[in-house]
């Protein structure tokens, strides 16, 4: 089973004061797809993730499986993991392919 | 980014003057003049430890000559320990062997070595101090020798403007990994010695011309400009995080005691990292907050590019005219 991990080259910081606010936002019932919470550095660019991908960014330190990141996740939401279960894997997907996930 | 405290709750760098000491006097450099009591080491990884806590990723030891100070290593060592990313910018001269393996095993992520110019004989009267070329490129070696990145500084200034491709040569020889082509400062002695040494706005705008297309051609060295006047042309192309200075956005300057200000060269403190709330300052100080809102004032007014270039290095129309909105005395426009 494929135990993502973040590339230990990206530097990258959870904005907590701004993921405060977009929690918030959320409950509020506001689409917080396009918020980042969480930034990336690598070579002098910036990427930042959002709510969601930020969550799983942090869980994918080389030691859980897609499976435990997508139940933490949906624990998180309050959703069924086969809910969240194929876009963790396509998000995870993804990075790796930007080379920021490795293993994944 | 409409303010960058909307995303960033902290710098992603501070430059960090430990000290303004140097065994130097540069005819440009800006802090000469400067005198600033210093922090004993618990102090300093005070600092670091309030760094780690508001997630600052990268710091960078500047000044004065970081190798002056004797608890450099022990507190690079320290803060790499923390979790953070360090690196120095030194003119070279105590950095031989024995100090470049220091430098590595206190964990330095990168050095960066100034050299103005590929002639030994320029480069040392630049500097005033004979023998400072050999050093500094001795340096180079030096860091290449034990496996450490090392990168090249060079401010651009009527000595070198025209032979800047040199420079790209000399750091390719040494194996340097990114040359930095500093815009000159109007600070300290380079305000002082500005008419000698600055360009006009037309040399500095041919200047970035040529610059701009040397860099898009080469591919074995980075070359990095941080001039947000060059914003303007239309041969830049680059994706920057931020428009205009980064200074107060990305990054922040610490003096000596603590004191910090929007950068090295902008002489005006925003606040103590020791005694005050970093956030505070960071999210409601008046100066940070009118760095990041420039207005368009005098010729910036009307200008198509102002989105862009936000009125070009702050520090310099400050350190001429004593007000942040007022245009970069670089412009050509
Ligand atoms: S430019 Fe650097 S090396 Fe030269 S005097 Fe100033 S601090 Fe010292
Ligand atoms: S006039 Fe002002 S905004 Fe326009 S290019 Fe010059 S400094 Fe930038």
């Amino acid at each position: 089973m494929n135990k993502p991990l973040r590339n230990p080259e990206i530097v990258w910081r959870v904005e907590k004061r701004r993921q405060a606010e977009v929690l918030k936002a959320l409950e509020a019932g506001q689409d917080v797809d396009d918020s980042g919470t969480v930034i990336l550095l690598q070579s002098g660019m910036m990427h930042q993730l959002n709510l969601v991908g930020g969550l799983i960014w942090q869980q994918c330190d080389g030691e859980q499986t897609l499976a435990a990141i997508a139940g933490g996740l949906a624990k998180e939401f309050s959703v069924e993991q086969t809910d969240v279960e194929s876009d963790v894997a396509e998000f995870v997907n993804d990075l790796t392919m930007r080379g920021w996930l490795i293993n994944g | 980014m409409a303010d960058v405290t909307e995303i960033f709750s902290a710098p992603l760098t501070f430059n960090w003057t430990l000290s303004y000491r140097c065994n130097f006097v540069c005819e440009h450099c800006y802090s000469r003049d400067e005198e600033c009591p210093e922090l004993e080491t618990q102090d300093i990884k005070r600092i670091v430890d309030v760094l780690v806590e508001q997630q600052v990723p990268f710091i960078n030891f500047g000044g004065g000559e970081p190798l002056i100070r004797k608890d450099l290593y022990e507190v690079a060592e320290y803060a790499t320990k923390r979790g953070l990313n360090v690196s120095m910018n030194t003119n070279g001269w105590l950095l031989d062997d024995a100090a470049a393996q220091r430098l590595k095993d206190a964990g330095f992520k990168s050095v960066g070595i100034s050299i103005d110019s590929s002639e030994a004989s320029l480069h040392d009267a630049f500097r005033n101090m004979p023998g400072s070329y050999e050093k500094a490129v001795r340096g180079l070696d030096a860091l290449r020798k034990v496996g450490l990145k090392s990168t090249m500084s060079s401010v651009i200034s009527r000595i070198n403007y025209q032979a800047y491709r040199e420079l790209l040569d000399l750091a390719r020889k040494h194996g340097v990994d990114q040359l930095y082509l500093h815009n000159f400062k109007c600070s300290g002695r380079g305000l002082k010695n500005r008419e000698e040494l600055d360009l006009s706005p037309e040399e500095w705008q041919a200047f970035y011309i040529e610059a701009l297309t040397v860099k898009r051609q080469t591919d074995d060295l980075k070359i990095s400009f941080d001039d947000p006047v060059i914003a303007s042309l239309p041969e830049y192309q680059e994706k920057t995080m931020v428009k205009g200075s980064s200074c107060g956005k990305l990054s922040l300057h610490l003096r000596p005691n603590g004191d910090i200000t929007p950068c090295g060269f902008i002489p005006v403190v925003v606040g103590n990292i020791l005694t005050e709330d970093f956030e505070t300052i960071w999210f409601d100080s008046p100066v940070l907050k009118a760095m990041r809102a420039k207005e368009a004032t005098g010729k910036c007014s009307g200008c198509s590019a102002f989105d862009d270039c936000q009125g070009g290095c702050t520090a310099r129309a400050f350190a001429t005219t004593g007000d942040f909105n007022q245009p970069d005395p670089h412009c050509w426009k």
